[in-house]
């Protein structure tokens, strides 16, 4: 039997169909969409994301819903930046940092949800210009925050009643000093850090002045300088420590060891103190409000976790559907990572169970909880003028580390991020 | 009959010379057929990029705008790339990391490989030791230096202790280069596998005539193991300014290019602006900038050396 010969053309035929197979889906990302609605979000589907799919589901049997986590830091971002530019199958994602989500919006990949919004009493919070709770571009709606965030100072409770110091209820940047430096033995330090004095003092989008920076501005100077003499006294921790252990990633470890005292984070990190088997102590921890500075006390909190909508999502209904849920009557299983809805619309004790734990009053004194998170109403300042936002994020840290290690003046090290700040500003605003 | 043996031999001295059958047509896309596979790899992960690389450098792009988003801006980002100070930093960063790790790495890889050459006991499992670490993941690597260098418990530092030196090493910004260099010893053992071999190569008989006029070590080393080292050093010293010039890996483990922007090389710069910054076209252009750079570095280390080597 004679063998058959392939031709010349029909073999490079054969290798352009097999190449084929393997880009096209390639470049389309996947090939066809699925009926399934694909939501991407950073929190682990365990930590509030299952179950807030579970109850959707159980309330829309009709849609399916499948969650994939990225890590919200710069590799999972760009991650789901090429997915989304690759046109991978995602119809629903959230955005964590504003310089994410300006890029995002307005590189068309966020949807217009004014109409859907406006058509909806409940959601009319999101359309306050005033304090935003959405990312409003050019007066459309393009993303919710569907979580505020809101800054307090967590004490070792046990180590404030043996210095025997009052739980602040109402206290100065001054105190707070004051404070850590009673606190401060040979054994612990007083503060793991500061609460950013300028963002206090000035609230939203106090990086920026007109088309300028606002690095002139002296409560910038005033933050580094109380930094740097406070780790200089021994009231903060060393920044050589915090920089070489890379403790910015991991403060709770060193909070629950007891190597210090004063705590000012937000309510994700929560999550770490009533978990007493992966992360075991013997303390209560009590909430104090940040510290005003100069009389002027923005919370240094924000609107965050922003949901937005693919515009080529070919379920745009089914995802509003989803996005709706999540911000309002779904919002309740997503306490457990931290994350308090914006529309309020949990009970206290849900907050409470949520947040702190099955034992509330096991890890937490819950009096204070309730006064300084669920009673106080914060002034929560969320950036609109993101111009330039990551190259300024990143001369803030460089020149901050610079003068908290002590190898530059305060003066100069915010000199240096005015420079570099409005360098970048100008480039930005040039090229758009 | 006479005429027909001629042809048949020069057909088969024809076939000899070129390899092809007589008769039968070369079909020279068989072969494209057999490479095709890593054909299609090359083409999709190293030329496609490259290209890519080349056309976004002449470009404003920030990714997530898509491939709309793409503005030609001509050579704006090398006018940029001129004017700018942090560039100018890295570059100096670099050279300094290339010009002091790269030395060190050579001549600390020449010592042990000279010192493994001798017959010491236990000599191959010397030499599988001190080529362990060039196997070892960088992420171990980073960690484990970062642990030893600790300013306060760290091993290193309680050791200078005793001199009344404590550097806080990754936490300094004038510190944190120079401890970066230090782990060049990863690359130590690799070196001196390198020289062992080309050592085991050089010319017997010569050693043995300095031997019989009375030479000493050091004369026979700088005039017969040098220069019979000099090919290998420059394949060493090529392949390592090109290494250290991309050195990515420890820096943004470890220090993530600070304190400030101590460590900032030109590599992590290029991160820095591309990823961080979603400056996808300047980010081309200082890669292809940086690629020219290192092109041309290489080419100087390799013509400053040529024929110099005892072997040529």
């Amino acid at each position: 039997m004679r063998r058959k010969r392939f031709s010349r053309r029909e073999v490079l035929a054969g290798i352009g169909a097999a190449a084929a197979a393997v880009a096209v889906p390639a470049c389309t990302g996947g090939g066809a969409r699925s009926s399934v609605l694909q939501v991407w979000g950073g929190v682990p589907a365990a930590s509030g994301p299952a179950a807030v799919v579970e109850a959707f589901q159980k309330k829309f049997p009709q849609y399916e819903v499948n969650y994939t986590r990225f890590v919200n830091d710069a590799r999972g971002n760009l991650k789901l930046d090429t997915a989304l530019q690759g046109g991978l199958d995602i119809d629903v994602y959230f955005t964590y940092t504003q310089a994410s989500m300006a890029l995002r919006a307005g590189s068309g990949l966020a949807a217009d949800l004014t109409d859907r919004i406006k058509q909806d009493p409940q959601l009319q919070p999101f359309l306050d210009t005033v304090e935003p709770r959405a990312y409003i571009d050019n007066g459309k709606v393009k993303a919710l925050a569907s979580a505020r965030e809101p800054a307090f100072v967590l004490f070792n409770e046990k180590l404030r009643q043996r210095a025997g110091v009052e739980l602040p209820r109402q206290w100065t940047i001054d105190d707070y000093r004051a404070t850590a430096r009673k606190l401060t033995r040979d054994d612990t330090i007083g503060a793991y850090t500061i609460p950013d004095v300028a963002r206090i003092a000035l609230g939203p989008n106090y990086w920026y002045d007109g088309d300028r920076s606002n690095f002139g501005e002296p409560h910038f100077v005033q933050g580094f300088r109380l930094g740097q003499e406070m780790i200089a006294e021994g009231s903060a921790f060393p920044w050589t420590e915090v920089l070489s252990r890379h403790l910015d990633a991991y403060q709770q470890n060193s909070f629950l060891g007891e190597e210090f005292h004063l705590w000012p984070t937000a309510p994700f990190n929560l999550r770490y103190l009533y978990d007493a088997k992966k992360y075991p102590h013997d303390f209560k921890v009590s909430f104090a409000p940040p510290p005003t500075v100069d009389g002027k006390d923005w919370n240094g909190g924000s609107y965050s976790n922003f949901v937005m909508i693919n515009p080529n999502s070919p379920k745009s209904d089914a995802a509003w559907e989803f996005v709706k849920f999540w911000l309002t009557e779904g919002s309740a299983p997503m306490l457990r990572a931290g994350k308090l809805p914006t529309l309020g619309n949990v009970t206290d004790d849900q907050v409470i169970t949520g947040m702190l734990g099955k034992e509330p009053g096991k890890f937490f004194d819950v009096e204070s909880f309730r006064r300084v998170v669920l009673d106080a109403d914060p002034k929560l300042a969320t950036d609109t003028r993101l111009t330039a936002f990551p190259e300024i994020s990143l001369a803030v840290k460089q020149q901050r580390d610079l003068c908290w290690l002590g190898e530059l003046d305060p003066g100069a090290a915010i000199r240096e991020v005015r420079r570099l700040a409005d360098a970048a500003i100008d480039r930005d605003e040039r090229s758009s | 009959m006479a005429t027909a043996t001629a042809t048949a031999t020069v057909a088969a001295a024809s076939a000899a010379r070129t390899g092809k059958e007589p008769g039968i047509k070369p079909r020279g896309w068989i072969g494209f057929l057999f490479i095709a596979p890593n054909l299609l790899g090359v083409i999709a992960f190293t030329l496609t990029p490259l290209i890519s690389v080349i056309v976004l450098a002449f470009t404003d792009w920030n990714l997530v705008s898509g491939l709309g988003g793409i503005t030609f801006t001509g050579v704006d980002n090398f006018v940029a790339i001129a004017r700018d100070p942090g560039f100018w930093n890295a570059v100096g960063l670099t050279m300094v990391y290339v010009g002091l790790s790269v030395p060190l790495t050579v001549v600390l890889g020449l010592a042990l490989g000279i010192a493994l050459n001798r017959p010491l006991p236990g000599r191959a499992a010397l030499r599988a030791i001190f080529f362990l670490p060039y196997i070892v993941n960088v992420v171990a690597i980073g960690m484990t230096w970062l642990m030893l260098m600790n300013p306060t418990a760290g091993l290193v530092n309680q050791v200078l202790g005793a001199f009344g030196l404590e550097p806080a090493w990754f936490a300094s910004s004038h510190w944190a280069l120079p401890a970066l260099i230090v782990m060049v010893w990863g690359g130590v053992g690799y070196c001196s596998l390198i020289y062992l071999s080309a050592l085991q190569d050089a010319p017997r008989q010569l050693y043995e005539a300095a031997d019989i006029d009375g030479a000493g070590a050091w004369a026979k080393f700088r005039v017969i193991t040098w220069p019979s080292l000099l090919p290998t050093t420059i394949f060493l010293a090529v392949t390592l300014i090109i290494g250290a010039s991309q050195g990515f890996g420890l820096i943004a483990l470890i220090t993530a290019g600070g304190p400030g922007d101590s460590t900032t090389t030109i590599s992590y710069y290029m991160y820095q602006t591309g990823f961080q910054f979603y400056r996808f076209g300047y980010a081309s252009a200082i890669g292809l900038v940086t690629f020219a750079g290192v092109l041309i570095l290489t080419l100087l280390t390799w013509r400053a050396q040529r024929g110099r080597a005892l072997n040529d």
